[in-house]
């Protein structure tokens, strides 16, 4: 009996050892405060914020592209860019992060995004006395706005203001160039069988209209299915993929070019296939490029003068494979659709 | 001749308890977060005696917020599915029938994606009309099913093949037509998930799901020497004082009522309910007296094992645990099988 | 032995029995049946008023060919539905009447065995004839084992004990499932054409092992059959029916009269009478 009370007080010694000089997370120091999050969640952030864990790969994209890599612990198994990210800790995938992972790293914030993770992650972080900062952005500006929101509750303020500043600054800039452009009609494709796009309301829209763009279906739903027949009848000026399909371009091309129906459309008869980065799916900063690199592929009068100088601004990114009608005064030599295997492109 | 007695029930049903207690044991020990069986028993008492303060921070967020409930949940759920099991295989005179056989987990999936879009972040809202969803389907079973004012096997079985499929092709057009991020919540449903349904303060709920399974698995219990004398042929049983009529009534409600509970709660687990009966019979023979708790027992084991797996063996991934079942499950299956066909 | 000649007078009308030493086990007194028939498959079927007796140790065949109503009747002694009129008794207490489990403590029935889904002990199966003697969820006492062991041995398949169910022949089977109904301990055994998949051996083995249940161990034994000559042969009593008319009760020399036979099975026959009291029926002249 005797024994086993000294162990139970050794156990009890041992813990409290273990408490004081444990996890951050769960002391609440003086100097923390309380924020509201971009779903109107409060949060208690310490004042100091070390430990980050992101559970999304656009807000592993902004911690980097606010210079704060070193901070970042843990990140998801799909935050693969930049190339750094790839090798940190990861917790699991976006949807169904592994909490006890998320646990083990003692983070002082976790970041999360209603773009791809769940109400449920956020609760159960919550419960297990874990802040949680979730964003919401619905919009390209929605983004820059997140972005600064988010540089400033882990006290990085002044990189906030300075990289949403260029990013604004990129934007307008194109804004202004294709101010006098008419609006040029794509069709994105999100999966090709079954066919799917994107609706009115998402993310990407908004990406694609910055970039002097319009997805050709007009839909209230967000990833609404059509037919090839509504394709025909709406006969977009062009076609896009992202990259995450393989193959690159040309093969997109090539394989469009050697489907009935697909290669009677005005778009791939002109070769008019343009592939952007799985980036413009992410409200992240690497979205600029990815929307100035669209407005080069389908407006490539407008960037005429600038031919030979090709910028690629920003902190983070990837290269980008581009099939586009030349880069300015050439007319594009047309392909008829029985010569596909030795037509040049 | 040996014939069963509640001794040998009480024994078999100890030594399954210990192989439980074991793979609880197992499954708290396991996880990302690495916490030695010592800290897990401290931690545990501690908790017990109510001494929270002792207990490190995280090791009481690990086994008590994620590990522990998600045990007691898989114990629920695995005991619910493998007695609904148990009962349906009589109910219908069929080997090869489980759970969701007559459409119970479908229309608990349509309730859930109503509610999903009805009113997407309310808590216990998809839970409530998961639940509410499988009544409603088996009601509606239950009246296409009968034949003559009772239940016949073939008719019923009949009828919820229908009701699934009718339900799960409503499920797809709901699904086809909402957006993008309420589909995320949908797969929970189809694969079977452990991890997220547990409100901030969970006691009174395990303890609310517990006395409804107490309740419906009992009253199934209640009727297993009848279900004996069906499983002989019901005219026989008839003739020997049965009453058919309203066994079947009691053993389609109960098992209808602890299937409705376990899909609302973690979603579609396969093969739990299909299997496990199986392997009991095989182990301890086909007295409904035994196999009812050795079902239960079993399947409690088995979902604590597969989600162990699960959410360990890709860590720091997790997966759901209907995968695992089901692979698992399938190749023990066709093993079942092939021994039958002798 | 029971013999013929101690019979009352074979008439048309019911037999009227002097109250023997043996009691009278079974009476059934005008009684009638109707399937308000809805099911189309199943003709509207009527059984007509039909009376007789039964004592203790007889074995009375209810005779007749396919539907003539011996389905109905068997159904009715068995108290699965109450007849239209009249009544039918069982040791002086209504049948319809009693509650389910009384009822499988008096009278047991014995029909070809439904398809066993799992695999089944012999034993288990006749213990399950235990079930009318306990609670609703019971636990076989030492009590049921020992009578359910009687049971198989009084059919003669006490080796059979440990086999399973669905290894047996179909023979064996037959008496496994006499043993489950004897471990019943009715008054009563009602048999549906229990003959119909046995070889000529077996049959005959059947009525020889019921007529020794029946002098032994003091059951009233009911057999439906259309087995002109094992009824004959084995049985005290026949109740012979035809369109769901009972035509003629009696012994089986009062009951096999050539011209009601041959009307009865639309078939020429003969009718022999052998030394020992019994009719026996052959096929007649010109076919």
């Amino acid at each position: 009996m005797r024994v086993w009370h000294g162990r139970f007080v050794t156990a009890a010694i041992v813990s409290a050892l273990i408490v004081s000089a444990g996890p951050r997370a769960f002391a609440a120091p003086d100097t923390s405060r309380t924020v509201t999050d971009e779903v109107g969640r409060k949060v208690t952030v310490p004042a100091e914020v070390k430990r980050i864990v992101t559970l999304a790969p656009n807000l592993t994209e902004t911690i980097y592209a606010l210079g704060l890599g070193d901070r970042l612990v843990g990140d998801t198994n799909f935050c693969d860019t930049p190339e750094a990210a790839k090798s940190k800790p990861h917790v699991g995938n976006p949807q169904n992060p592994n909490l006890e992972a998320i646990v083990a790293l003692h983070p002082d914030l976790v970041l999360a995004t209603t773009s791809i993770n769940t109400l449920e992650t956020a609760d159960a972080l919550k419960r297990l006395g874990i802040a949680v900062y979730t964003s919401d952005p619905q919009t390209v500006r929605g983004m820059l706005d997140s972005t600064s929101h988010v540089a400033e509750v882990i006290g990085a303020a002044q990189q906030g203001t300075e990289l949403v500043g260029r990013m604004q600054q990129r934007l307008d800039a194109l804004h202004a160039r294709l101010s006098e452009r008419p609006m040029v009609h794509v069709l994105f494709v999100v999966w090709l069988e079954p066919l799917q796009t994107i609706g009115q309301n998402t993310f990407i829209a908004d990406a694609l209209r910055w970039a002097g763009t319009e997805s050709v279906l007009v839909s209230k739903q967000n990833w609404p299915h059509l037919s090839l027949e509504e394709v025909v009848r709406l006969q977009p000026d062009y076609i896009v993929f992202t990259e995450d399909h393989g193959g690159g371009v040309s093969t997109e091309l090539a394989d469009l070019r050697a489907r009935p129906v697909w290669r009677d459309l005005d778009a791939v008869e002109r070769g008019h296939v343009v592939n952007v980065s799985e980036e413009v799916v992410r409200p992240s900063p690497g979205l600029v490029d990815v929307i100035e690199q669209l407005a080069r592929d389908v407006h490539p009068e407008a960037f005429a003068a600038d031919e030979g100088r090709r910028s690629r601004g920003g902190t983070l990114y990837a290269q980008h494979e581009i099939d586009s009608v030349g880069a300015g005064l050439k007319p594009a030599p047309t392909c008829p659709a029985k010569e596909l295997a030795t037509c040049a492109r | 001749m040996r014939p069963l007695t509640p001794r040998r029930v009480a024994w078999i049903c100890a030594a399954l308890g210990v192989v439980l207690f074991v793979a609880t044991v197992i499954s708290l020990r396991m996880g990302a977060y690495p916490i030695s069986i010592t800290d897990i028993v401290k931690t545990l008492f501690s908790g017990a005696i109510g001494r929270w303060n002792d207990i490190p921070g995280e090791y009481r967020s690990i086994v008590f917020t994620i590990r522990l409930p998600r045990i007691l949940l898989g114990i629920l759920v695995g005991a619910s599915l493998s007695t609904a099991g148990s009962g349906f295989q009589a109910l219908l005179r069929n080997p090869l029938a489980d759970p969701y056989v007559l459409g119970v987990s479908s229309g608990a999936a349509l309730g859930a994606i109503i509610s999903l879009i009805v009113a997407p972040h309310t808590p216990g809202a998809i839970q409530l009309a998961a639940f509410a969803g499988a009544a409603a389907t088996t009601a509606a079973v239950y009246f296409l099913g009968r034949r003559g004012g009772q239940l016949d096997s073939g008719t019923l079985l009949l009828a919820g093949i229908v009701a699934a499929s009718f339900l799960s092709a409503i499920i797809m057009f709901l699904m086809t037509t909402l957006s993008g991020r309420d589909l995320r919540g949908m797969a929970f449903w189809l694969m079977g998930d452990l991890g997220s349904t547990l409100p901030s303060n969970p006691l009174p709920w395990f303890e609310g799901l517990f006395l409804v399974f107490v309740l419906a698995a009992g009253a199934i219990y209640a009727t297993s020497s009848d279900l004996n004398l069906i499983l002989t042929g019901e005219q026989e049983a008839r003739h020997l004082g049965v009453n058919v009529h309203r066994v079947k009534l009691v053993v389609y409600i109960a098992a209808s009522v602890l299937t409705g509970l376990a899909v609302s709660v973690s979603g579609t687990i396969g093969y739990v309910g299909l299997l496990v009966p199986h392997l009991m019979r095989m182990m301890f023979g086909t007295d409904y007296r035994l196999l009812i708790p050795t079902s239960a027992i079993g399947g409690a084991i088995l979902v604590v094992l597969a989600d162990t797996l699960a959410r360990t063996i890709v860590s720091p991934t997790e997966l759901p645990v209907g995968a695992m079942t089901a692979l698992a499950g399938a190749p023990v299956f066709i093993y079942l099988m092939r021994r039958r066909v002798r | 032995m029971n013999t013929v000649a101690g019979r009352g007078a074979a008439s048309a009308s019911p037999a009227i029995m002097a109250p023997g030493t043996s009691g009278v086990r079974l009476k059934v007194e005008q009684a009638s049946y109707a399937y308000a028939a809805t099911d189309r498959s199943a003709p509207k079927f009527t059984l007509g008023p039909t009376s007789f007796e039964a004592q203790q140790r007889e074995i009375v065949a209810i005779l007749g060919p396919n539907a003539s109503g011996k389905s109905t009747l068997l159904t009715l002694l068995a108290g699965m539905a109450r007849p239209l009129s009249g009544r039918i008794e069982v040791d002086g207490v209504e049948v319809s009447m009693l509650d389910t489990r009384t009822r499988a403590q008096r009278i047991a029935l014995v029909q070809q065995e439904s398809e066993l889904l799992f695999p089944l002990r012999v034993w288990e199966y006749v213990l399950q004839g235990r079930y009318p003697y306990g609670k609703r969820l019971r636990f076989e006492s030492e009590e049921d084992c020992l009578l359910a062991g009687n049971a198989l041995a009084q059919v003669g398949a006490d080796a059979l004990r440990d086999r399973w169910m669905d290894q047996l022949s179909g023979g064996e089977k037959q008496r496994v499932i006499l043993a489950r109904a004897l471990a019943q301990q009715p008054s009563l055994l009602l048999l549906d054409e229990p003959t119909q998949h046995l070889d000529i051996g077996g049959k005959v083995e059947l009525l020889r092992r019921l007529r020794r249940l029946a002098d032994e161990s003091r059951y009233t034994v009911l057999v439906v059959t259309h087995e002109l000559n094992l009824a004959a042969e084995f049985c005290d009593r026949i109740v012979l029916l035809h369109k769901g008319k009972c035509l003629r009760v009696g012994t089986p020399a009062e009951v096999y009269d050539r011209a009601l036979l041959e009307e009865v099975f639309e078939a020429p026959l003969e009718v022999e009478m052998r030394a020992n009291g019994r009719p026996r029926v052959i096929l007649g002249g010109n076919h």
